[in-house]
């Protein structure tokens, strides 16, 4: 098939940036990494661009096309030749460019290193037995678990961009992989750690990450899980915390958002006072609802009873997410719910019947 | 005429009243008759499922199990944040069985209606941009924008994480272009109408948040546009209202007026300025009104 590639290529000698178009010959099956390494052979040998092994496994080729981050080893152009498109190839974003496709991992491993990526089992001697952990309890970390740190997360993180400094989808997700890790003693600390200043509570939730991660670790909902279990465990003295405590507070009282008190809730009186000449703007348009008398939701009780019954249930913090997981990992792979021919059209071959000697 | 539940959820109630009071004018208009849901709380908004993820999943459980009770088979909502979270919950419910026992168990124990997986979640935005709803949008709007050059803002949690929402391309959607064009406006592109307007984190990162709201304004304003639309009332309230904090901050004042997607196709199908509630924004809407009346 024909294939046709912008890339943006990246001079760092020069300095000098510029988009070069390539056309080429390629197999129907071609990935965009096998493409890539058409190029970089037959027409220009100063392509440069990060892989290994080609399987989805290494997370060296991370980068973007049409501004959307990918596994370039995932990428199957067949569609998109077959279309007569022509993709615009990039490095990823939010980390600097080294030379065209390739850039500078550090400011990433940086942020990996600050979650403290690794066990901190409470000992430094082995214990006589091994530690047995439940199918349940590792089911907690599952999806984490998957990260190959590619980037592809963190290339459209929205917070990051905004804040360089914001540890970002990867490496929080990283900090879930430990804190739900039942073997892991060290989670309070974990979780104070992450509730800093460019941690948990600066993400802001536009899920570019649980989008773009090619691997199904889901970043935003692990992000989510740090912050239910650091309110799980009374850790809830930042501003977003004490904004996502006001919901509930709000649902379980008046069932609406108490929208005019979540200022003084999350920043303090102290704070709010500041705002008072923002507010005033706010309120001479009907943006201020009045808290008095409280816009409340008929049968609110039963929201009430609710939180008070699901408290006991043992499914506080990270649980409350991952007890949904299962149904949603049926989203990616159950496409229409049909019965599939595994050996049917465009799958493996039918293997031969094979006699009791082992013949074909 | 389709009848459909209509969550609300809390802006339209509260800071966003002109939202609820421009889409039950136009509902009509375009073939949708809503049954107002009266019994419901709070999605949770992300921080209840950020909080206390049990307790999102039932409060959810609980609108959704509300909505079934109307007897229509599609729960419209009017905000983003409200669509993602319904659809998330009712995603997990629908497939997976012992969850669907137990949050139905709880529910009967507080004297709720048990939930049966039989309603689906879809944005207005999506009811009027496709299929019979998109026909009657394009009769409704017979008074058409006069060209004017609206930039779409979707904001986030219509667009992602896709295999919840999907209801388009998440990196090219459309929907909001199509109904620009229906409604004889010109659509601008530009890229950041697919990122974050930094609501979520305005009151605990403000100085992170704004410096995601200025670039679809800044964007919009470069490309000529006259106002934006937007199918959320979250999106609406940060890049209305705290566009004088932008002044403060940064000292651009971009006068960019703001309207609810609902505002956009009743000024084309020739609501009343009394439903249409302009005065209750923050940003005049003057300039778009003054050009549609040369």
């Amino acid at each position: 098939m024909q294939v046709a590639l912008k890339i943006w290529r990246y001079d760092p000698i020069a300095g000098e940036r510029a988009l070069r178009e390539y056309e080429f010959d390629a197999p129907e099956w071609a990935t965009l990494l096998d493409c890539l390494d058409i190029v970089k052979d037959r027409i220009d040998g100063t392509l440069a661009y990060r892989k290994s092994c080609r399987m989805m496994i290494c997370g060296s080729c991370g980068m973007r096309m049409n501004g959307a981050a990918v596994l370039a080893c995932k990428t199957r152009m067949y569609d998109i030749a077959q279309a007569g498109e022509v993709p615009v190839i990039s490095a990823m974003g939010n980390l600097p460019i080294v030379k065209d496709l390739v850039v500078d991992m550090e400011p990433f491993w940086g942020k990996i290193r600050a979650v403290t990526p690794w066990l901190e089992p409470g000992y430094t001697e082995p214990v006589e037995k091994e530690r047995v952990v439940s199918q349940e309890r590792m089911d907690v970390i599952h999806k984490e678990s998957l990260c190959i740190m590619c980037g592809c997360c963190v290339s459209e993180c929205n917070s990051m961009e905004a804040d360089p400094d914001f540890l970002g989808p990867a490496a929080l997700a990283k900090g879930m992989r430990f804190v739900g890790d039942a073997r892991d003693e060290a989670t309070v600390e974990r979780l104070q750690e992450y509730s800093n200043p460019h941690g948990i509570w600066d993400c802001t939730r536009c899920y570019f990450c649980q989008e773009r991660c090619p691997k199904g670790v889901d970043p935003r909902d692990a992000i989510a899980k740090l912050g239910a279990e650091a309110v799980r465990h009374g850790i809830d003295s930042d501003m977003g915390a004490k904004h996502a405590k006001w919901f509930v507070t709000s649902s379980k009282t008046t069932g609406w958002l108490r929208e005019t008190e979540l200022v003084p809730k999350t920043q303090g009186i102290a704070a709010s006072i500041k705002e008072v000449k923002f507010a005033m703007g706010l309120l001479t348009h009907g943006k201020v609802p009045p808290p008095v008398p409280p816009h409340v939701a008929k049968d609110v009780g039963e929201a009430r009873a609710l939180y008070d019954l699901v408290k006991t249930q043992e499914r506080a913090g990270a649980a409350g997410i991952v007890q949904g997981e299962k149904a949603l990992s049926r989203l990616e792979f159950e496409d229409d719910g049909g019965e599939r021919d595994p050996y049917g059209e465009g799958s493996f071959p039918k293997p031969l019947p094979v006699d009791k000697d082992g013949n074909e | 005429m389709r009848t459909v539940a209509y969550y609300k959820g809390c802006l339209a109630s509260l800071s966003a009243k002109e939202l609820d009071i421009s889409t039950q004018a136009l509902a009509p208009k375009v073939g949708l008759e809503l049954i107002e849901l009266e019994r419901v709380t709070c999605c949770g908004a992300g921080d209840i499922h950020e909080a206390e993820p049990d307790y999102y999943l039932h409060l959810n459980e609980r609108i959704l199990a509300y909505a079934e009770e109307t007897g229509s088979d599609t729960l419209m909502t009017v905000c983003n944040v409200c669509t993602l979270n319904l659809r998330q919950a009712n995603h997990q419910l629908r497939g997976d069985e012992a969850l669907l026992e137990r949050v139905n168990a709880n529910l009967e124990s507080v004297g709720a209606p048990s939930y049966s997986g039989g309603v689906d979640v879809q944005h207005f935005l999506w009811l009027v941009s496709a299929g019979d709803g998109y026909e009657l949008l394009k009769d409704a709007a017979h008074k058409g924008l006069k060209g004017l050059k609206i930039a779409p803002f979707y904001g986030c949690q219509i667009l992602r994480p896709s295999k919840l929402l999907g209801f388009e391309d998440p990196d090219r959607p459309e929907s909001l272009e199509r109904i620009i064009v229906a409604c004889g406006g010109e659509p601008i592109d530009y890229p950041a109408k697919i990122k974050c307007c930094g609501f979520p984190i305005i009151q605990a990162r403000e100085e992170v948040a704004l410096a995601e709201l200025i670039q679809p304004i800044e964007q919009a304003k470069e490309a000529g546009a006259d106002a934006m639309v937007t199918p959320c009332p979250l999106c609406h309230l940060s890049l209305d209202a705290w566009q004088s904090k932008l002044l403060k901050e940064t000292g651009r004042d971009f006068q960019m007026p703001v309207l609810h997607l609902s505002q956009l196709i009743g000024v084309a199908a020739g609501l009343e300025s009394s439903e249409l509630k302009f005065k209750r924004h923050i940003v005049s809407v003057e300039p778009v009104v003054d050009k549609l009346a040369v």
